[in-house]
C-alpha cells in the first residue's frame, strides 16, 4: 500500500512524463496544419482574384434564375427518360467491363500473388495512371478517337474504374491471411488453383462491396459525361442550359438527382446485406 | 430412433439452406448478366467496334497526344495553380459552412429534430447533384471564370462534409456530453468542451480527403467554364492542340499525386 503512505498526495495526479504521453505532440501538429491551412487559404483567395461585385450581382441573378426555373417543364420526358436510361446503361456496362478486367489484373498487381515484383509494379503504375486522369478527360480522349456517342462514355468509365478497382482489389488481396496461400502452395497447387480456392472465397465480400461502391460513383459520373458529348442525360442538360430553357433544365436536374439519390439509398441497403 | 430422425431432418435443413443459397447466387449472376446484356444493347456496344477502335486510339495517343509540348508548361502552370487555389478555397469555405451545418444535422448535437431533418435533406440535394452540373447552372448567372469553379466546389464540399462531419459527431463518446449537461453547462459550453476536442482529428482528416476530391473535381469543372486547367484542356482539344493537352494532363497527374501524398502523410500523423 505504498500509495497510501503519504495521504496528502493526490494519487490521481500525473507525473510530467505521463502527461506528455496522454497529450502527445499531435495537438501541436494539428494546430500547425490548421494555421498553415488558414494562411494558404488567404493566399489562395488573394491569388484567385475573385470579382466580388460580380459575385454579389451573380448571386442575385442565380436566385432569380432558381425562381425562374419553377415549375419544371416535364413535356420533354420522352427525350429525357431514354437519355437517363442510356446514362445508367453506360455506367453498368463500364463498371462490368472494369470489374472483369480488374479481377485478372488485380491478382497480378497484388504483391503476394504476382509472379514477380516487377509485374506488380508495372500493373500498379498503369492503374495509377488510369485512376488519376478523371473520367471526363478519358471521355474527351475517346471521343477524339472513336467519335461521339455512348461508346466513348463506356470506355472512359471502364478505364477510370479499372484503375481504382485494380488498386483496391489488390489491396484486399494483399491484406489476406498468408497461411491459406502457403498451405495450398505446399500441397502443390498451381497459381490458378490458389486464386480459385483460397483467394477468391476470402476476398469475395470485399470485392462485392467495392464493386457496389464503384457502380454508385460511375452512375454519378455517367450523368455528366454527356456534357462533353459522350451520350446520356448530361447532353440533354447541356442543350437545355445552352438554349436558356431553365424549366427543362430543372426537370433534367431533378431526374439526375433522383437517379443518384435512389442509387445511394439502394447501395446503402446492399452494403448492409453484404 | 428419435435422435436419428432429428439428425436427418437437420441434415435436410442444411441441404435446403445450401440449395437456397446456391439458387440465390445463380439468380444474382443471372441478374448481373441480364443487366450487362441490356446495357450493351442499349448503348450499341460492339466488341468489334472497340477492337477496330484500338488502332485509332493508339494512333491518337502516340502520334497526336505524345510527346507532350513542354514549352507550354509556363502558361499552363498558371492554370494548374488556379485549379489548386480553387480546390483549397472550396475546401476551407465548405468545411466552415459544413462545420455549422453538421452540428445542426447530427443527432447528438442538434438543437431540434426538425432542424436536423431539414439540414440533412438540404445537403442531400446539394450532394446528389454532381459538381459539374452545379458549375453548368452557375455559369448561367455568374459568367465564365474562377468564381463559378470556386462556388461549385464550395457546394460540393458542403454536401459531402456535412454528411461525414455529422456522422463523426454521432460516433463520439456521449458520456462527456452527459457529464457536462449534468453540471449545468449551456449548449455552447457543451459543444466547446465536450464535443469539439473529440471532433477535431476527424474534422481535419475528412477535410483533407475533401481537398483531394476537390482537386480532382476542379480539374474538370473548367470544362463548362469554371476556369483552371480544365478550361485549358477543353480549349486545347477544341483547337486540336493535343500536345498541349497532354502536357496539361501530366500537370494534373503531378498535382493530384502530390496532394494525395501530402494529405496521406498528414492523415497518418493525425490518426
Amino acid at each position: 500500500m505504498s500509495e497510501l503512505e503519504n495521504p496528502n498526495e493526490n494519487i490521481y495526479s500525473l507525473t510530467k512524463d505521463e502527461e506528455e504521453i496522454l497529450k502527445p505532440k499531435k495537438d501541436f501538429f494539428i494546430k500547425g496544419v490548421l494555421i498553415f491551412g488558414g494562411l494558404f487559404f488567404l493566399f489562395s483567395l488573394y491569388e484567385l482574384n475573385i470579382d466580388y461585385a460580380n459575385l454579389l450581382e451573380g448571386t442575385g441573378a442565380f436566385f432569380a434564375m432558381l425562381i425562374d426555373m419553377f415549375p419544371p417543364n416535364i413535356s420533354e420526358w420522352a427525350y429525357v427518360l431514354p437519355a437517363a436510361i442510356e446514362s445508367l446503361q453506360v455506367a453498368i456496362l463500364g463498371t462490368v467491363i472494369a470489374v472483369v478486367i480488374s479481377l485478372v489484373l488485380a491478382f497480378l498487381a497484388a504483391e503476394n500473388l504476382a509472379p514477380s515484383l516487377w509485374v506488380s509494379r508495372i500493373v500498379k503504375g498503369f492503374a495509377t495512371l488510369m485512376r488519376v486522369i478523371p473520367t471526363i478527360i478519358w471521355a474527351l480522349i475517346f471521343i477524339v478517337a472513336v467519335g461521339l456517342g455512348p461508346l466513348p462514355g463506356v470506355l472512359a468509365i471502364a478505364v477510370h474504374s479499372l484503375g481504382m478497382l485494380i488498386k483496391v482489389f489488390a489491396q484486399s488481396v494483399e491484406e489476406m491471411d498468408e497461411g491459406k496461400i502457403e498451405a495450398l502452395k505446399a500441397s502443390g497447387a498451381g497459381w490458378i488453383q490458389i486464386i480459385a480456392q483460397a483467394v477468391i472465397p476470402t476476398v469475395l465480400t470485399a470485392l462485392m462491396s467495392w464493386t457496389i461502391l464503384r457502380l454508385e460513383i460511375d452512375i454519378g459520373e455517367s450523368t455528366i459525361l454527356g456534357l462533353v458529348g459522350a451520350g446520356g442525360i448530361g447532353w440533354e442538360l447541356m442543350r437545355a442550359m445552352r438554349s436558356y430553357d431553365f424549366n427543362s433544365a430543372l426537370f433534367i436536374t431533378m431526374v439526375i438527382f433522383i437517379m443518384i439519390f435512389s442509387v445511394e439509398m439502394l447501395s446503402n441497403r446492399l452494403k448492409l446485406k453484404v | 430412433m428419435l435422435n436419428k430422425w432429428k439428425r436427418v431432418i437437420a441434415l435436410e435443413g442444411t441441404k435446403d439452406i445450401r440449395r437456397h443459397k446456391r439458387l440465390q447466387t445463380m439468380l444474382i449472376i443471372l441478374l448481373v448478366i441480364g443487366l450487362t446484356v441490356w446495357s450493351a444493347i442499349g448503348t450499341d456496344f460492339s466488341v468489334y467496334e472497340v477492337f477496330s477502335g484500338v488502332g485509332l486510339i493508339s494512333n491518337f495517343l502516340f502520334l497526336d497526344l505524345l510527346p507532350p509540348d513542354v514549352t507550354t508548361s509556363g502558361s499552363l502552370l498558371g492554370a494548374i495553380l488556379e485549379t489548386l487555389y480553387m480546390g483549397f478555397v472550396g475546401m476551407v469555405v465548405g468545411a466552415l459552412i459544413a462545420l455549422i451545418l453538421s452540428f445542426l444535422a447530427a443527432g447528438t448535437t442538434t438543437p431540434h429534430p426538425i432542424i436536423q431533418v431539414v439540414v440533412r435533406a438540404f445537403t442531400s440535394i446539394i450532394r446528389n447533384i454532381p459538381g459539374l452540373i452545379w458549375a453548368l447552372i452557375l455559369v448561367a448567372s455568374y459568367g465564365i471564370g474562377v468564381t463559378v469553379g470556386t462556388l461549385s466546389l464550395i457546394l460540393g464540399s458542403v454536401g459531402f462534409l456535412t454528411r461525414v462531419f455529422a456522422d463523426t459527431l454521432e460516433e463520439i463518446d456521449t458520456g462527456k456530453i452527459e457529464a457536462l449537461n449534468a453540471t449545468g453547462s449551456s449548449y455552447l459550453q457543451v459543444l466547446a468542451q465536450g464535443v469539439f476536442p473529440q471532433f477535431i482529428p476527424g474534422f481535419v482528416a475528412w477535410s483533407l480527403y475533401n481537398l483531394e476530391l476537390n482537386i480532382r473535381a476542379s480539374t474538370i469543372i473548367g470544362m463548362v467554364g469554371g476556369g483552371g486547367i480544365g478550361f485549358a484542356i477543353q480549349k486545347g482539344i477544341k483547337l486540336f492542340q493535343y500536345k498541349e493537352v497532354s502536357m496539361a494532363i501530366i500537370l494534373v497527374l503531378v498535382l493530384i499525386l502530390s496532394t494525395e501524398f501530402l494529405t496521406s502523410k498528414i492523415r497518418e500523423r493525425i490518426i
